[in-house]
Formats: C-alpha cells, structure tokens, sequence
C-alpha cells in the first residue's frame, strides 16, 4: 500500500484524514491512538514534528515553548502568587545601612499585580490552545506517515500559510491587538469593580485588595456613607436614558424629513443646501462643540444679542442684561443639549436618509400613484417602511451609541456645569452627566476606580440587554447568506 | 400627467419648502460663521455684544503661528499629522485584512470570531480607557506619540464590518476563476479584490486618518505631562478656552478652529459618499 498508491487511492485517503470536524473530538483521538511521540508533544512541543523529520517546525515550536516558559519563570512568577492578596508588602522608605541611603523598600504594586496577572494567564490560556492544536496536527502527521502520504517540506508548509490558512496570517496580527487594547482591558475593568482600589488606594504608595461585591451593594442603594452613590445612579441612568431616546429619535425623523425636502424634484439647488449641512459636521466636534458652547454661555455672544434686542424693542430697561442660564442650570442644559444635539446629529441621517432615499423602490411608487394613492399616503404605506425596514439596525446602535455619546456632554458641560444638587456632589456626578462621563470624571479627576468600574458593567450590561432584544428584531434582515 | 399647468396650491408648496430649507440653512450656518468671523478679530477674548468683530484683521492667524509657552500650534498641527498618517496605515490594513478573512475565507472559527468581534464592540472605549492607560503606562508609552497611534489603530481590526459588507457583494465567481489559473489565496487578496475595492478602500483611509483629528478624550488621556509641544490639535485647542486663558485665546481658537476644519472637511466631503455606501450599502443592495 505505501508507496504505490494510485491517485483516486490518494483521494480518498486525504478525505479519511480530513477531521471530523470537531475539535474535541479530534483531540480524543490524537490522545487515545496517537504514538510516543505525539503523546511527548504535551511536554516537548516540536517532538512530532521532530519524528516526522519536519526540522524547521520542531525547532520553531521549541523555540516558542521556551519563550512561555521563560516567560512564566521570569516574569509571571512575580506577579501570579499575589492574586490573591494583591498584594502584602506596603511602600516604605527604609535606611539602607550598607549604601547609608534611604531607599524604597521591595513593595508589592497591586494594579501590577492584576494587570500582569491577567496577561499571564492570557499568555498560558494560548499556550494551553497550542498545545491542544499541536496535538491534532502532529497526530494527523502521523497518520500521514502510516499512510504513506506525502508530508509537507517546510517550504510547502509556509506557503499554506498564503492559502488554506491565509487567514491565519490575516487575522493574527488584528488579533493581537484586540487581545492587547481590548481584551485585557476589559477583564482588567471587570476585576477592578471587585477591588477597593480608588485614592486612598493607589499603588505604588499603598495596596488594594478583593473586596467581593461591596462596590455593586454601594452603587445599587446600599446603606452608609455611600447612600448618594445610588441616588446618583438613578439619577444619571435616568437622564441618560432620556437623552438616548430623544438624541436618537429626533435627530432620525430630522434628518428623515429633511432629507425629503431636499431630494423634492421641485428642490432647486439641492446640491448646494447640502453641501452647506455637511460643512457643519465636516469641521470637529471639539471645535464646533467648545464654539457652541461659548455662544450659549451666561455671558455670552446670544444672551449679549437677546438683550440688545429686548432693549431695542423696549421689552426690558436700558443696562439691565438678560443671563439666561442655558447650559448652566438643570432643565434648560438638558434641553439645550438635546436641541444642540439635533444641529450635531441631524445632517449625518440626512446623509444615510438621502442614501436610502434615492434606492427608493421606485415601480412601487408608481404602481401606487397609478391606484390613485396621494402623496401623503405613498409616503406613510410605502416610503417610511420602506426607510423604516433598511435603517431599523442602524437605529439600534445609534442608540447604543448615544447612551455612550461622550464627546456631545463632556465637551458642552464640562467645566462649565457645576451642581447644586449636594447629593450628586457628594458623588461626584451632574445632573446632566451620561454614565460615561460620570465614570471618566471619577477615573479622571477623583482617582475613583472601583465605583467607575461598577459603572462601566452597568453600561455594558444596559447595551449588551438592549442589543440582544434589538438583535432578535434585526435578524430577519440579515442578508448575509444571499452573497455567501 | 407631467404636463400639467402649475397650480396655485404646488405653488404655495414649493415656496414654503424653500423657505424652510433656506433657513434651516441659516440656522445650522450660525455657529460656523461666528467660528469664521471671529477668527478675523482684532480683539482676543470673547466680545459679548457682536456677533460680527468691529475690527478685522489677520493678527490671529499670524499668533497662531508664532508660538509660546500655552499655544503652539504648527507643532499641534505636525503631530496630528503624524500621528494620523501611521494610524491610517495600521489601521487601513487591519481593517481590509479582517474583512477578506471574514468575507471570503471559509474558516472553522469564522462565526464565533464574529460574534465575539459584536459582543467586544459593545464596550465602549471610554470604559476600558484606564486600563488601556495603564496597560501604556506599563509599556512606558504614555505621553509619547507611539502610544497614541497604538491606541487609536491596535484595535482597529473590530470596526471591519463596512469593508466585509463591501466584500460580500463582490461576485465570488472572480475568486473562482482566480484559483482555477493557480492564484494563491494571497495573491488573489492582493491581485483582484484590492483593485476592485477602491471605494471602500478610499472610505477605509480617509476614515482612519480622520481619526486622530477628531478624537479628544484619548489624547486628553494619554498625553497629560502638560509639555504643550507634544499634544495633539484637539488637547491644544481645548486648553486654550481654559477658564484663565479664554479671554486672551479665544479668537486664536477660532482661527485655529478655521485651520483644522477645511483639511477636514474636503475629507469629509469625500468620505461621506462612501459613508453612505458602507452603512446602507449590504442592506439596500439586498
């Protein structure tokens, strides 16, 4: 059988070698029937490889075998036994009898700890997944071997790597970065809401350590000092569910019907008008923001020009100013927020409408006209499900988006704003905060990780709830399979 | 029906709709003609009282560019520039490499990449921000422009889904004929799909360089030594409306402001096209 196998014999041999198709069950096999030296790949990497004279391969797992455990003994090591404490030893300055200085004793960093923690065990769990995937494949080398199969020279190895497996070679680097900027971070964040880390907890200077689930107890109305945190919470939840409805919806039906006005045929010099919505959102948001804020401050450019024209038409006495507080009192700034929103919002959906617009199923509309149906009704029966059917899934994350629309609060209120509310003080939120900029002001400005934390699952867990439901209603649409 | 005489009621139609247009303009034109104008005075600070400066002149472009010790703005304008050019290549390859992998490669763990690509997006940014600070800090990048860029590009590949959604029209017949004449997967990627994408391509770039010019938080974040010579336009002209610099700066923000707003804004204007294509696109091509 070995050497003399015909080419339909090849065939359907490479079929019986393909895998069943399940990782797991791939593996059991590669365990239970694989030969000695599959078995020594656990602990040697390269030792398939080695066996089936595939040189390069053995020596490059080798030399990533030795780069994980260098790094668990050097590196790891430090900081992995501390989990459980974050911690013990406390910054101190000590007099060193031997160079007669003062120096820092050999402290414990507990955000070192966590973080260099997590990334270890991120390390250990790819290491633990090339293990694994080692096996299946150098068990598959020895099936090729028993077989009398041709195995790939290192050369034909690299170049599946361009083909069969180019999106290995695609998606690895993309990966890693998301590992890097993405993951880790976000495990780190889940873990800080267990700790107690905020000022008076800062590492180098001094520990923190777990502290179960008081954090949650504190921000969802537990007793104590900590009573405002969850008045807090409900307050800024409810503001910024609020604003998400009213950000989103006014700015989609604005943007809808404007879009309308212009794509008229009767519109003349459509092209021009937008043009002139679209330099609006075309310069920054930190610059038109900042400007936009300036023009509505109590001593700004439009209670300066409200008063020269209520002086003029004599509504009020000469000298005396209008200063209404519109960006610096509650109910006005959240109504000024939202109605700013609309200026920032509404020429992006006109962009999207006028896109959906002109694909427009236009045999309907005139089947339509011709069944004598008036314009209003063509509009209501068949343009806005229409729009309504192809924009529905951007509404959704439009809306997540703006629960998490940072930039539009931060840059209108920030420094500007300041509460009167003493038990939103106390917690260091605004009446107009969203929780995203109630947690970049605790992280900022107050050092308060824990709470922020807290905060930020909350978030998640709110779009993540709000995006499922939504995610039900969206698959209908998916179109994915039609081009696949 | 086309040839109809025009009545009265079309009529009074057409010119309220102008009407309204016309002053939806206006209104949406206010703040940037004050950006505009203001930029043209005479006078530092904010004037209260006129809107349009009673004195113009070009003194506060000619401030911005003499620097000192709170404004320098070329070397602003210079790192943005920088920082924007290597995010835009990072991330226009992350991005296009996830998407060809996503659309036209046929892997096992396609579909679970993909839901957990949906579920990571959830987060926003600005939660995991002081991890990724720290992470940095770690790093020894804080305060130094590679940081940035790493920030801004290293998780780029997540925002793959217009470009996959541009590749999933793409005829699959063309991959099909592309292997039959022996063409790897690779050269396949780089021979057929990259030219036909120029589009999403252009999108792609122009989205990614704009990144770093509009982005204020991060670079608030990341660069806070206080050494104005390494910020970024965004930190540089938000620190000039600071409470004790506003009335003698305010004027150079705008002129500033002006500056950063026309390079921007014939991006945009090119982008926006594509905008529309990518969010739409897949669904009204369906």
């Amino acid at each position: 059988m070995k050497a003399a196998t015909t080419s339909s014999e090849h065939i359907t041999l490479e079929r019986d070698l393909t895998s069943s198709g399940r990782f797991f069950t791939d593996l059991g096999t590669a365990i239970t029937k694989g030969d000695l030296f599959v078995k020594l790949s656990i602990l040697w990497w390269g030792a398939g490889y080695a066996r089936r004279k595939q040189f390069f391969k053995a020596i490059a797992m080798t030399l990533l075998e030795a780069a994980v455990i260098w790094f668990t003994v050097a590196f790891a090591v430090q900081y992995v036994p501390k989990i459980g404490t974050l911690g013990t030893v406390q910054a101190e300055q000590v007099f060193n009898m031997e160079t007669m200085k003062t120096e820092w004793n050999d402290y414990d960093d507990s955000f070192q700890i966590l973080l260099f923690s997590v990334l270890s065990f991120v390390v250990w769990f790819a290491a633990v997944l090339v293990v694994l995937k080692n096996l299946v494949n150098v068990y598959q080398l020895q099936r090729r071997e028993e077989l009398g199969l041709h195995i790939n020279t290192f050369k034909e190895d690299v170049s599946t790597y361009l083909n069969e497996k180019f999106h290995v070679t695609l998606l690895s680097l993309p990966v890693l970065g998301v590992v890097m900027f993405n993951v880790i971070p976000l495990f780190i964040l889940i873990l800080v809401a267990f700790t107690n880390y905020d000022q008076q907890h800062m590492p180098p200077t001094a520990l923190f350590t777990w502290t179960g689930l008081t954090n949650f107890i504190n921000l969802f109305g537990g007793g104590g000092l900590t009573l405002t945190f969850g008045y807090s919470f409900a307050r800024v939840l409810v503001w910024t569910l609020v604003w998400a409805v009213f950000a989103t919806f006014t700015t989609y039906f604005g943007g809808i019907l404007l879009s309308l006005f212009l794509n008229n045929k009767r519109t003349k010099f459509a092209k021009l008008w937008r043009a002139l919505f679209i330099v609006t959102i075309a310069v920054p948001q930190f610059v038109s923001l900042l400007l936009v804020r300036n023009f509505f401050a109590d001593n700004g450019i439009f209670n300066g020009m409200l008063t020269s024209a209520a002086t003029a038409l004599g509504i009020i006495a000469e000298g005396t100013t209008l200063n209404f507080p519109w960006l610096t009192a509650p109910g006005w700034a959240h109504v000024m927020i939202i109605i700013i929103n609309i200026w920032i919002g509404v020429p992006y959906q006109m962009l999207i409408a006028t896109g959906v617009l002109t694909n427009l199923p236009v045999d309907q509309i005139e089947s339509s006209r011709i069944d004598g149906a008036s314009t209003s009704q063509t509009f209501r029966y068949i343009t806005m499900p229409y729009v309504l059917f192809v924009t529905g899934p951007a509404l959704v994350t439009d809306f997540v988006k703006n629960i998490n629309n940072f930039n539009v609060i931060y840059l209108l209120t920030q420094d500007v704003y300041t509460t009167t509310n003493q038990a939103l003080a106390n917690s260091q939120a605004t009446e107009v905060d969203l929780l995203v900029t109630w947690l970049f002001r605790l992280t900022q400005d107050y050092y308060n990780y824990k709470m922020a934390s807290v905060i930020g699952i909350a978030v998640f867990i709110i779009c993540a709830v709000f995006t499922l439901v939504a995610f039900n209603f969206m698959l209908s649409g998916d179109k994915e399979g039609v081009y696949n | 029906m086309e040839k109809k005489p025009i009545n009265t009621k079309q009529l009074v139609k057409d010119i309220f709709r102008h009407v309204f247009i016309v002053l939806m303009v206006a209104v949406w034109l206010v703040p940037i003609v004050w950006l505009v104008v203001t930029s043209f005075s005479a006078y530092d600070g904010r004037d209260m009282t006129n809107f349009f400066p009673k004195e113009w002149s070009l003194i506060q472009y000619q401030k911005l560019f003499t620097p000192d010790t709170v404004a320098n703005f070329p070397a602003w304008f210079m790192n943005t520039f920088k920082v924007a050019c290597a995010c835009c290549v990072i991330s226009t390859l992350f991005t296009l490499m996830v998407a060809y992998a996503t659309s036209f490669c046929d892997f096992k763990s396609r579909k679970p990449l993909m839901n957990l690509a949906v579920i990571l997006n959830l987060f926003p940014g600005v939660l995991s921000m002081i991890a990724v600070y720290f992470i940095l800090k770690a790093l020894g990048l804080t305060n130094t422009h590679l940081g940035l860029v790493l920030v801004y590009s290293a998780a780029s590949g997540l925002g793959y889904l217009i470009a996959k959604g541009f590749f999933d029209t793409v005829p699959r017949a063309l991959c099909e004929a592309a292997k039959l004449d022996g063409a790897s997967q690779a050269r396949t990627f780089i021979s057929v799909i990259i030219p036909l994408s120029k589009p999403i391509i252009v999108y792609t770039i122009i989205s990614s360089f704009l990144v770093p010019w509009m982005d204020f938080v991060y670079a608030k974040m990341i660069m806070n030594s206080g050494i104005s010579d390494m910020w970024t336009v965004s930190i540089g002209l938000y620190n000039m409306l600071d409470k004790s610099l506003i009335n003698t700066y305010f004027s150079q923000f705008c002129a500033g402001g002006v500056l950063v707003s026309i390079p921007i804004s014939i991006l945009f204007v090119i982008m926006q096209k594509f905008y529309v294509e990518g969010i739409t696109g897949g669904a009204v091509k369906g």
